[in-house]
């Protein structure tokens, strides 16, 4: 061997080590999170906001019996192994052995079934040694993707606090503005790469943008109208899970004009002006709840602009249609959607007003995804919608496609935009992962280097 | 009214009239020095409103040309010369271009009118604005309606065209005309603006605003309002906002349209009054300070002034009561060399005069009351004289012609010479008796008692005559110092004479009353009554109207009554009997003088 070809060999290794060190995963460090949502209380069976953040904030702390993967299915977390009793009203759960606490106490049948008391008290719950039996009120053959929730968290509550049974513990809550979170070296799964995670709470986008650009959070909410601009500005933007943009009406049509009135709205509302104008494209036209990549039948609902349509609608009864629009006060993109839609509204002969004083007539909501399994999906979306979701039948996509088209059919809700979350990551932030569902795995996130 | 009084009313009423009449003027004066004054700072208030407005409205320009020309409107510009340009990347650009420029209202409008992005109202992206003329662009700022979702807002707006290639790009922006944009605005104290947003018909309240926001109480403005709403033109009123001058308000409004010449505001810069008000009250308040000062200064040297006038007036007038009252020796001081001090000199003079004239008729007076009283008395001496010499001269007839007679006759003619020589002593007596009248001895009396007695010693007559006498005393009767006898010799002559005056009968009345101090008695019959004449010569010694008499005793009476210090009169005519009235002073100050006088007699006695 030549003294040149050593020497390349030994350029070759320095360069491949180098290579190498770039992509290995490194421990240690404090991730940084802001966030715009400002919760009172981390005990999922007590939220009241329900955002991607803190559905993403209760997962790091609290572990669920079921986890999701990627096409919905339920996977082993907690429980080991399910089995349905005929009915599927009565389930079977094992749980995974020697499994412990934040606090060291163990992970049993009892202190898994007091949590899930706390998040859902209609369920009667009987351990049984290493494993417990549900039963619920109806027969509910998406249990175990249901488990998957956040909300049915495993938590040790106490008078004082709260247990963590995930990855990261509890150190430091101070209600609403920060949560300190550390690392667990024993849990199940392995320890997460960072050591600790700080969330800030109650920042408005602007704080969130400017700290991410000082290098003062690595992980920042991205409103959906500066996503564009802010990737077009060099900023490392990664997507997060789909919020569903629509309009619900507070109660039933009342007669068949009011239908036909609900319909020319949805008719006449430019969905794609809004999609590309003001949410910057960040979202696609929806004309149903639930997105087409989850349940493959949503093309068939249409969500194209029909201004004649509407018109003709409108024009086809003697109703007087003046409706008042509600939004989210607290946030300036949901008020501009809701300016447009009145707008669209407008030229199609409706009138709404927007207005936040008193309980509106219909309120444009954003309500999130909050599962792959697209039949606990919609029965969560009907939940938080308050309508009546036609009983599903069975797991299969037709028994959920009759349930979803008769609940669209019922007027209540008509579904806008499904919106895609952002968030801004920080240059140091490495091997970001995120489900289509925006479930983060922040205990599979390392950082680049190290923090001052 | 005296005249002092009445000088002092004079002087009082032309000083205060005076007084009154320069506040007044002064008054008057300043309100319109003030009016004129509120006019003309009304006027350059407006105008430096104007200004104010204007160099906003040149602010708007300036900040809708810097967007205009920055680099972000060209690279839109830009991007609208392509064949198939994306508005919606651009949808969010007109609001950061208005913050960098701290506009209120910013859009971006295409060659066909449709608004590429919205500061005011993002969601309008992709629609037409209609209110616009681009074809004729104003180059200064103008008033432009904005629609929003919650209503319309007026706004100072301004546009600016930016051409690149062949496509244009309108910047169009402006400053919301609201309670933030009238605070803004520099005025002066006293001065403040108000904004009629003329969005709809006619008016309504909540469209008035000021820097404050909507004014509470729009409803005196109203008529302002509407007027200049009718006519497009500027007015003035002045606003009574409370039924407190100081409260109005003068205020000035000001029509402003938009591009398409549409009323779209009302401009209304109001003037606080209170400074002047306030100012004219204190001048007023001042001009009636110094008009009452006057008027009491005015009072008080006019009564200064009367009383240096009005006194030797008045020393005239005392002196002129003094002389009056019979004190003819009354003079006064001269104090003075004007008309005031000829008067008092012409009033000295004639009491001197008057003093002189009267020596002159006293002496008169006595020298005809000696003659008077030598002929009386001649006449007396003559009667009893010419007895005397018949009877001598008898006598000595007899002697010489019947001596055996002249026993007999000298018997006889000595009892008539001795009866005439005794009628002579008589008429001696009685005259020497009316030289020596007695000096009262004052002692305390009633005269009511006097009255009595007297009345009791005639009652009954003596020689059958029916008179009837009437008593009438007073109640009450205050003592009196006086001389009981001579008051009684006095009184008992007055009834001798009245029953004299009856020969056959009648009615004889005594009245005892008081009057203003006095002690008055009257005694009156129905007698034949008297002559003025003899009512004049009465009092006059040896002067009598009846047959027999001395004609001394109403002489007597009159001595009496004036040692007294009292005073006696007659009232009478012929056939109507008389009444004589006699008026006493109480002369209680005489009583100690006539205890002295008796201690001090019965000292040395």
């Amino acid at each position: 061997m030549t003294r040149s070809a050593l020497l390349s060999i030994v350029a070759a290794s320095l360069l491949a080590s180098v290579a190498f060190a770039a992509v290995r995963p490194r421990y240690g460090g404090i991730l940084r999170l802001t966030t715009g949502v400002a919760p009172v209380s981390v005990d999922p069976a007590n939220s009241t906001i329900d955002t991607l953040a803190t559905r993403n904030i209760y997962r790091l702390m609290f572990d669920t019996l079921v986890v999701l993967d990627t096409r919905g299915k339920p996977q082993p977390a907690l429980a080991t192994s399910w089995q349905a009793e005929p009915g599927d009203q009565r389930w079977h759960f094992q749980l995974r052995p020697g499994l412990t606490f934040q606090d060291g106490t163990a992970i049993g049948a009892d202190a898994v079934a007091a949590s899930l008391r706390a998040a859902n008290a209609s369920w009667k719950i009987f351990p049984t040694g290493n494993g417990m039996d549900i039963e619920c009120q109806s027969p509910e053959p998406s249990l175990p993707a249901q488990l998957a929730l956040p909300a049915y968290g495993i938590a040790k509550r106490t008078a004082a606090k709260l247990a963590a049974s995930g990855a990261f513990a509890i150190t430091r809550w101070d209600p609403g503005k920060k949560l300190t979170l550390t690392a667990r070296d024993d849990y199940w799964r392995g320890r997460a790469f960072v050591d600790s995670i700080e969330i800030e709470m109650g920042k408005s986008s602007r704080d969130q943008m400017i700290a991410l650009d000082l290098n003062q959070a690595d992980v920042v909410e991205i409103p959906a109208d500066q996503a564009r601009r802010a990737t077009a500005e060099g900023r490392h933007i990664a997507n997060a899970g789909v919020d569903l943009l629509a309009l619900v009406f507070s109660r039933d049509a009342r007669s068949a004009d009011e239908s036909k009135l609900r319909d020319a709205l949805a008719m006449g509302i430019d969905r794609s002006a809004i999609n590309n104008g003001l949410l910057q494209a960040q979202g696609e036209p929806a004309g149903t709840l639930l997105p087409n990549w989850m349940t493959g039948y949503a093309f068939l609902f249409p969500a194209g602009l029909n201004l004649a349509g509407a018109r003709r609608m409108r024009a086809e009864t003697l109703a007087v249609s003046s409706w008042s629009l509600g939004y989210d006060s607290a946030d300036p993109l949901s008020r501009i959607i809701a300016e447009r839609i009145a707008l669209n509204a407008h030229d199609a002969g409706l009138t709404l007003q927007l207005a936040n004083s008193a309980p509106p007539d219909l309120r444009l909501q954003r309500l999130p995804l909050d599962s792959l399994e697209p039949h606990v999906a919609i029965t969560r979306l009907a939940a938080k919608t308050g309508t009546l979701l036609p009983k599903l039948g069975d797991d299969s996509p037709s028994s959920l496609y009759a349930a979803e088209a008769a609940l669209l059919q019922s007027k209540r809700i008509i579904p806008l935009l499904h919106v895609r979350n952002s968030l801004g990551l920080g240059a140091d932030v490495r091997n970001w992962m995120s489900d289509r569902d925006g479930t983060w795995h922040l205990e599979d996130v390392w950082l680049g280097a190290e923090k001052p | 009214m005296s005249f002092r009084r009445k000088l002092l009313a004079v002087f009082a009423l032309t000083v205060s009239v005076s007084v009154g009449s320069v506040a007044w003027i002064v008054l008057v004066l300043s309100r319109h020095a003030f009016e004129r004054a509120d006019a003309e700072r009304t006027a350059a208030l407006v105008a430096q409103f104007r200004r104010e407005f204007q160099r906003r409205g040149q602010d708007v320009v300036r900040r809708v040309e810097a967007i205009a020309t920055s680099e972000s409107v060209t690279r839109i510009a830009l991007a609208l010369n392509r064949s198939a340009p994306d508005y919606s990347s651009y949808v969010g650009e007109a609001r950061a271009l208005a913050e960098s420029q701290h506009l209120d209202f910013l859009e971006l409008i295409d060659a066909q009118s449709v608004i590429i992005s919205s500061a005011q109202r993002a969601a309008r992206f992709g629609y037409r604005e209609e209110s616009l003329n681009f074809s004729s662009l104003p180059g200064d700022a103008f008033l432009k309606s904005e629609e929003l979702a919650d209503g319309a807002r007026l706004a100072l707006s301004s546009v600016r065209e930016v051409r690149v290639g062949d496509k244009s790009l309108y910047v169009v922006g402006g400053q919301r005309v609201d309670e933030n944009f009238l605070a803004s605005l520099e005025l002066p104290t006293g001065m403040r603006a108000m904004f009629y947003q003329n969005l709809g018909t006619g008016f309504s309240p909540p469209l008035l605003i000021d820097a404050s926001g909507v004014v509470r109480r729009a409803e005196p403005l109203a008529t302002l309002i509407k007027e200049v709403q009718e006519q497009r033109k500027e007015g003035e009123t002045n606003i009574h906002w409370s039924s407190d001058a100081a409260d109005d308000e003068i205020v000035h409004a000001i029509p402003l349209a938009g591009q398409n010449d549409q009323l779209l505001g009302i401009l209304l810069v109001g003037n606080a009054r209170r400074p002047y008000v306030e100012l004219r009250r204190h001048i007023r308040y001042a001009a009636l300070l110094a008009g009452s000062a006057g008027i009491v200064l005015a009072i008080v040297f006019s009564g200064w002034a009367a009383a240096r006038v009005i006194r030797p007036v008045e020393q005239l007038a005392d002196a002129a009561r003094e002389v009056a009252a019979g004190n003819w020796s009354t003079q006064v001081a001269v104090t003075s060399a004007d008309e005031l001090g000829e008067l008092a000199e012409s009033f000295n003079h004639m009491t001197k005069e008057l003093l002189q004239q009267r020596e002159h008729l006293v002496q008169a007076e006595r020298v005809a009351a000696w003659r008077e009283l030598a002929r009386r008395l001649a006449h007396e001496l003559k009667n009893p004289l010419f007895p005397l010499q018949l009877t001598v001269e008898n006598l000595i007839r007899a002697r010489q012609h019947s001596p055996e007679q002249f026993d007999e006759v000298f018997r006889e003619s000595s009892s008539t010479l001795l009866a005439e020589i005794a009628n002579l002593k008589a008429i001696i007596s009685r005259f020497s008796e009316f030289s020596k009248m007695p000096q009262p001895q004052f002692q305390r009396v009633q005269l009511n008692e006097i009255a009595q007695n007297v009345c009791r010693l005639f009652q009954a007559p003596e020689d059958g005559k029916r008179i009837d006498f009437k008593l009438e005393l007073a109640e009450q009767m205050p003592e009196i110092a006086a001389d009981p006898d001579l008051l009684h010799r006095a009184l008992s002559n007055l009834v001798l004479n009245a029953l004299d005056a009856m020969p056959d009968g009648g009615k004889l009345s005594i009245r005892t009353y008081q009057k203003g101090g006095l002690a008055c008695i009257e005694i009156s019959d129905s007698g034949v009554g008297l002559t003025p004449e003899e009512c004049q010569r009465l009092f006059t010694p040896y002067y009598t109207t009846k047959t027999h008499g001395t004609g001394l005793g109403l002489a007597i009476v009159q001595s009496v009554i004036s040692d007294h210090g009292g005073r006696i009169s007659v009232r009478s005519e012929p056939g109507h009997g008389a009444a004589f009235l006699i008026e006493l002073p109480r002369n209680l100050d005489k009583l100690e003088a006539a205890q002295q006088a008796r201690s001090t007699s019965n000292a040395y006695s």
